[in-house]
């Protein structure tokens, strides 16, 4: 049992306060009883004094002493008389014990013939012990009484308590300790309380039950719509082709896909919660990132941008770089950094590029490719010298050993050219066994010696593996100056074009030469025709 | 109040008793050789109720009664102790269980009351005022 349960709180209070007013009581009862004992015993007293007074009278009155005797013993003889005696002017009569105090009540005697004369006294002592006695008997009585009346007022109250209040409610608070809140679980009504309070209590505590049912369901409710909705988000942004991430200003990462995991993987980068501001490190041309980022946000505008990753692999990696401002309920500021992989688009772009502006046989860049070059060399007024180089004696290798072993030379011949250009140099394959090389800021002289070189890296013999014969090709080279010989790009190419049949021509006579510089023809040209 | 009761019970007595002795006052007499001369009331009920058996002086007494319940007596006890006869003899009767024994003499009548007080020195007794003779004498007037 609890200790300071109900019952036992009731039962101590009853006690107690039964034990007090008990107390209580009995003193009383015993005052009462006490003082109305004495009363009673005075009363006796008086009477016994009434019943016996003519003897008494007599007794004195004749000073005889049998009769003073008789009266004395007949005194004593009652409960409440402890000692008695008679005493006259000739005579004391007394009882055994007798012993003057101030409890003896003394009474005169009178003559019986004369009312007025005055022949003896009786004295009587009254037993006070025997009213001790007797009140405390009354008293025990009267207290026993009171504790069985307690006792059994204390054992109904707590067996009502029990029964009607304690255990109803127990029964309750067990009911409720086995049921799930949120089910259509109910306590009953206990039986017997059906309009009681307690009885008010269950249905209070069904009526909340109902409620906490209710609203368990719609919090059940929101939650599943909360999770479907949820689960449908992740997916979308689990699924993302494009690597999605979310990062605090600072460059904290706050949360990514798995597609940005997998970037990170294929870049065989180390997973970093920061990468730096936007992503930075990431990518290898940051300075267009913030300068993109910072027009854009001026502007209120996503920042879309392409950027090569930073990558230890030998491929390329391009994306395409999405950030997006995010201010949150709280107003921080968080970025969205959208990932596009872009590099197969990148990668057919250059392809096409490589199509379009390539030679496919060489590799090297086609005429058109070339002429762009040219014509943007000339807009920006940047002095060049341009090579027209033809080789000699192709065409009969090509009837010869055929158009693969033509090709296979072509090819050697684009690659030992190659060799002896500088970084700034172009070479491009005009068409058939054309080539033309642009030197930028280059003077006759310098282009002497490239020349020179050219010519002797052609000079080494090739050999033909498919059939087994080492062959060499001449080439015929004519040159012409931007913007000395000429600003027109279609006439400088057609001087140096001139100058380089020049050569060809002139070599039946010498078979040493392999140049010519349009300037020198031009004055040739002026002197034949001159004459 | 005790006059005024006093006063009933003797008009009741001079209603129930003869008119002419009813009146008449009660003499306590001795014989004419006793020395007493005069005896108070308290010493007269003494004498008669057994206190004493002897005078004032010392002298043994022998008080003499009418026997029965002769009016004279009634009227005796009735003035001098004012307690109906019944109750007189009831007295005597509760002593009698203690062994005190009467010391009083009885006559039938006033005439022998009489003669035996005149022939004895020690008696004592009452008789009708208009009794007494020169042999008497009167030592206490009951009724005057």
């Amino acid at each position: 049992m609890n200790k300071s349960g109900l019952v036992i709180r009731l039962a101590v209070v009853i006690i107690f306060t039964a034990v007090i007013v008990g107390l209580i009581t009995t003193q009383l009862f015993y005052r009462f009883t006490f003082l109305n004992e004495q009363a009673l015993g005075e009363q006796s007293i008086k009477q016994l004094y009434k019943t016996v007074s003519p003897t008494a009278s007599i007794a004195s009155y004749l000073g005889d002493e049998e009769l003073a005797n008789e009266v004395v013993n007949g005194l004593v003889s009652n409960d409440i008389v402890t000692a008695a005696a008679i005493q006259t002017d000739t005579l004391l009569v007394k009882s055994e014990h007798y012993q003057k105090s101030t409890d003896t009540v003394e009474f005169v005697l009178f003559s019986p013939f004369q009312k007025d004369r005055e022949v003896g006294i009786l004295f009587v002592q009254s037993n006070e012990n025997h009213l001790t006695v007797k009140a405390n008997k009354i008293s025990a009585t009267n207290a026993f009484v009171v504790a069985i009346e307690a006792f059994i007022i204390t054992l109904v109250s707590i067996l009502v308590t029990y029964y009607v209040i304690t255990r109803p409610i127990l029964n309750i608070g067990k009911a409720l300790h086995s049921i799930t809140p949120g089910t259509s679980e109910r306590i009953s009504k206990p039986r017997s309380h059906q309009k009681s309070e307690i009885g008010q209590l269950a249905d209070d505590v069904n009526d909340l039950l109902a409620k906490a049912e209710q609203q368990m369901l719609r919090e059940k409710n929101l939650r599943d719509e909360v999770q479907v909705l949820e689960s449908r988000f992740r997916m979308l942004f689990e699924n993302a082709t494009s690597a999605i991430v979310l990062v605090e200003p600072q460059g904290d990462i706050l949360f990514y896909n798995e597609t940005f995991e997998q970037l990170i993987e294929t870049l065989k980068l180390p997973l970093k919660k920061n990468y730096g501001n936007y992503l930075q490190d990431l990518f290898i041309m940051k300075k267009d990132l913030h300068d993109h980022i910072r027009i854009a946000f001026s502007n209120n505008e996503s920042a879309a941008i392409e950027l090569e990753l930073n990558t230890y692999q030998e491929e390329k990696r391009w994306v395409q770089v999405v950030v997006t401002q995010l201010i949150t309920d709280d107003f921080q500021e968080n970025y969205q950094i959208t990932l596009h992989d872009i590099s197969k688009r990148k990668k057919q772009i250059s392809l096409l590029d490589q199509k379009a502006n390539y030679d496919g046989l060489t590799n090297l860049l086609n005429r058109q490719a070339a002429e762009h070059n040219l014509k943007q060399l000339v807009a920006t007024k940047a002095p060049f010298a341009l090579i027209m180089m033809d080789l000699n004696d192709f065409k009969p290798i090509n009837d010869i050993f055929g158009h693969d072993s033509g090709d296979e030379l072509l090819i050697h011949v684009a690659s030992q050219l190659m060799k002896s250009l500088r970084k700034a140099d172009v070479l491009s394959r005009w068409g058939g066994d054309e080539f033309v090389i642009v030197l930028p800021n280059a003077g006759k002289e310098e282009v002497s010696n490239v020349c020179a070189k050219l010519a002797a890296q052609l000079s080494k013999p090739h050999h033909l593996s498919q059939h087994n014969k080492s062959v060499f090709v001449t080439a015929s080279m004519g040159v012409s100056f931007y913007p000395d010989d000429q600003v027109e790009l279609l006439e400088l190419i057609r001087l140096a074009d001139k100058a380089m049949y020049q050569v060809k021509r002139d070599k039946s006579v010498n078979k040493e030469l392999y140049l010519a510089f349009s300037s020198d023809i031009s004055y040739v040209k002026n002197n034949s025709k001159a004459p | 109040m005790a006059k005024f009761n006093q006063t009933i019970a003797i008009l009741i007595l001079a209603l129930v008793s003869t008119s002419a002795q009813a009146e008449e006052p009660l003499a306590v007499v001795v014989n004419k050789a006793n020395p007493v001369n005069e005896i108070s009331r308290s010493e007269l009920i003494d004498l008669f109720m057994g206190k004493y058996v002897a005078f004032p002086n010392d002298v043994k007494a022998i008080p003499v009664e009418l026997k029965g319940e002769h009016d004279i007596k009634v009227e005796f006890y009735q003035n001098l102790v004012d307690m109906p006869l019944s109750r007189v003899n009831a007295y005597w009767s509760r002593l009698r269980f203690t062994g005190r024994k009467r010391t009083a003499v009885f006559k039938p009548n006033e005439e022998e009351l009489i003669a035996f007080i005149i022939a004895n020195e020690h008696a004592i007794g009452y008789v009708p005022q208009s009794l007494i003779t020169e042999d008497l004498k009167v030592v206490y007037i009951l009724n005057e």
